[in-house]
């Protein structure tokens, strides 16, 4: 059976907007956005937001619900999505190495087919929707697995179909640019301007404790069961450096250069990783704050 | 002046002063929010007993206990609740989604409350799966404490008690957590779905003396920015203080008085309209209105020790000196002065000629309050 982690990480996009609004700030660049329901929500509350990943099925959602303002998945389009299409050939036997191991053999048949019917979708808007609704699914799959009796047996199609409906009220207008991009955080942080810039940086040698939640969606979106994340951190800035800690935290220090123009910068992490990175902020910016509501969820607050 | 007696220098009285008016905000919040009256108290006393079953220890229960019975606050106020507002169906679902961060900033400025009350009420309507509001936090990411909110909100808002027990074991993995689920489902089958009303943890309170006073003037700009009438509040209380001076009002009545000028405008939180809004405060038309007001804010303030005697004022504030008004025709003799007062303030508060009131002397209102307020007006002008 799969592990499925405890601490997942906690973005409170409600602090986060009182510590922006505390600081005035109508724009934030996000590099290392992972799943942006956070920008999301900082997008609802007229924040021209930016997003970055290395991910592509987390930049594919933001598509659906950062970028886009008014598309959403009609009941029609929904069950496109979630069954086979008569006379379509699907490819079946595509997600087959996971059966058995992770999933029975129904779900890896649906699997194949959503992957299929997603990339056949005529908006980016809407396949960002629909990959999102079904990741919800796959994740209820996943934890049935570990809590058998628990949880309830929903056919796969109605999992979906509630799920992939209700991406339907995350879709909301800012009247003002909000952008999604794949890419390396320096990448991220040169491409746009905006009046803050927060930082979820990945701790070092994260990528070894990924989420399957998180690896295996993007494997599935790849159509690719045997893909893996591993070399898109081995090829990124502080991927590249997980081995070495000095030269992590000098990866660290030059992300923050990089961002000299930000007027404010915002970094999250945990009170075990604080001491590490609080020192690299503080060379960096003048005026360092900390805000530490729990232990597993902590602001460096930087200002010039 | 203070408007709660006793507290100098006791502990004990400051913290119960401080709990009833903190209980009073979570009637009001929900009031604010178009829950049931009780809903909050009951929500809370569930999510406590979810929380022993689960081992939870007493401070956190605590915390707990307060998070639940100001779950709704940040209803007061939000502009999917507040009045006057025209807004599509689609809009106010998701400003109504702001209501638990709009909590969590409320609680967040009350010093007194213990640490983690208002995290609890920013992430009370967290789903598991990762589709509730506001924060879309997902798994493990959400405090379990406030999973037993979310809990006991489903839990209460069903109509019936095997139906929750249906629905809850259905959102395993999807609303709730499985462990949490599986609490609940234990707690159901060993209590039948009853819990007992649990007291305010007056000693999880931090209570300086004036905090409640300064906490019940938050309430009430709050509330009247809700109603759309920013500042009404100061106006009315500073009139009415007058006129009590000026007419020599003793100091219970005086305090009374005081309470009832910031608490008499939750009334209309259950009403469509601002209250002189539809109706003259003069005309007859108007009675009913302004009884059912009336009415509300005392029910709401009524259960409150600290507030009781403000209440029965802001009960009879709908009455009329000639005994023609509502709800219950007190006259003159019947009618307590400082209610005459707070009615006249209130209606002098929507005139635009302050002279009509004088229209009402011997009718509407004692003959001895209106001269007294329009020269206090006059004064204060």
């Amino acid at each position: 059976m799969i592990e499925l982690p405890e601490r997942t990480r906690r973005i409170s996009a409600s602090r986060l907007h009182e510590i922006l609004l505390a600081h005035d700030a109508k724009s934030v660049v996000d590099p290392f956005m992972g799943l942006p329901t956070h920008l999301n929500y900082l997008k609802r509350h007229n924040i021209a937001v930016h997003g970055g990943d290395l991910l592509e099925w987390f930049v594919r959602v933001g598509e659906g619900i950062v970028v886009n303002d008014l598309t959403i998945l009609r009941d029609s389009e929904v069950a496109e999505i979630v069954e086979m299409l008569p006379g379509r050939i699907y490819p079946l036997d595509l997600f087959k190495a996971w059966e058995g191991v992770f999933f029975t053999e129904e779900q890896c048949v649906y699997l194949g087919v959503w992957q299929d019917n997603v990339r056949n979708l005529r908006s980016d808007g809407q396949t960002g929707l629909a990959i999102l609704g079904l990741w919800r699914a796959f994740c209820y799959w996943l934890q049935k697995a570990q809590n058998p009796d628990d949880m309830q047996d929903i056919p796969p199609s109605e999992l979906a179909w509630s799920y992939i409906r209700e991406t339907e009220q995350w879709v909301i207008a800012n009247m003002r640019r909000n952008t999604v991009r794949q890419g390396d955080v320096l990448a991220t942080i040169g491409a746009q301007r905006a009046d803050a810039l927060f930082l979820a940086p990945p701790a070092r040698n994260s990528f070894r404790s990924a989420d399957a939640r998180i690896w295996m969606w993007e494997a599935w979106w790849q159509g690719n069961p045997y893909f893996t994340i591993e070399h898109a951190y081995r090829d990124s800035l502080l991927g590249a450096r997980a081995a070495d800690p000095p030269a992590y935290a000098r990866a660290l220090a030059s992300i923050l250069a990089s961002a000299d123009t930000y007027p404010l910068v915002v970094v999250q992490t945990t009170e075990a990783r604080l001491s590490d990175l609080e020192p690299i902020v503080r060379n960096a910016r003048a005026n360092v704050k900390i805000v530490a509501p729990h232990p597993f969820e902590v602001y460096v607050v930087a200002t010039k | 002046m203070t408007l709660f007696q006793d507290t100098a220098g006791d502990p004990r009285a400051a913290r119960s002063n401080l709990a009833d008016v903190l209980a009073w905000y979570g009637a009001v919040g929900d009031a604010a929010a178009g829950n049931p009256a009780g809903f909050a108290m009951r929500k809370a006393s569930v999510a406590a007993s979810l929380a022993e079953m689960a081992g939870t220890d007493e401070s956190e229960r605590s915390a707990l206990l307060i998070a639940g019975v100001l779950h709704a606050v940040g209803a007061v106020g939000n502009a999917g609740c507040r009045k006057g507002e025209d807004l599509s169906a689609r809009t106010i679902r998701s400003e109504r989604w702001d209501i638990p961060a709009q909590g969590a900033r409320i609680c967040a400025t009350i010093p007194a409350l213990p640490t983690g009350c208002a995290d609890l009420v920013r992430w009370q309507s967290e789903r598991w799966d990762g589709t509730g509001f506001p924060d879309q936090l997902r798994w493990h990411g959400i405090p379990p404490l406030a999973q037993y909110l979310a809990l006991a909100d489903a839990f209460v808002r069903s109509p019936d008690p095997d139906e929750a027990l249906a629905d809850v074991s259905l959102q395993s993995g999807r609303g709730f957590g499985p462990s949490h689920a599986r609490t609940f489902t234990m707690w159901f089958h060993m209590t039948g779905g009853e819990s007992a009303s649990q007291a305010f943890p007056l000693d999880a309170l931090d209570a300086q003396s004036g905090a409640a006073a300064t906490l019940l003037d938050e309430i009430a700009d709050r509330i009247d920015a809700h109603n759309g009438v920013a500042g009404r509040w100061r106006r009315i209380a500073a009139l009415a203080a007058a006129t009590a001076r000026a007419l020599e009002l003793d100091a219970t009545s005086t305090n009374g008085l005081a309470i009832a000028a910031r608490i008499f405008g939750a009334g209309e939180l259950l009403s469509a309209h601002t209250e002189g809004e539809e109706f003259d405060p003069l005309a007859r038309l108007g009675v009913e209105e302004r009884a059912h007001n009336a009415v509300a804010a005392a029910e709401l303030a009524r259960p409150y020790a600290a507030l009781r005697d403000a209440a029965e004022l802001v009960a009879a504030r709908g009455e009329w000196f000639d005994g023609t008004g509502k709800p219950r025709g007190l006259g003159r003799g019947e009618l307590p002065l400082a209610s005459s007062i707070l009615a006249a303030a209130i209606a002098h508060a929507s005139l635009d000629r302050a002279e009509r009131l004088e229209t009402a002397i011997g009718t509407q209102f004692d003959p001895r309050v209106v001269p007294a307020l329009l020269e206090a007006a006059k004064a204060r002008a």
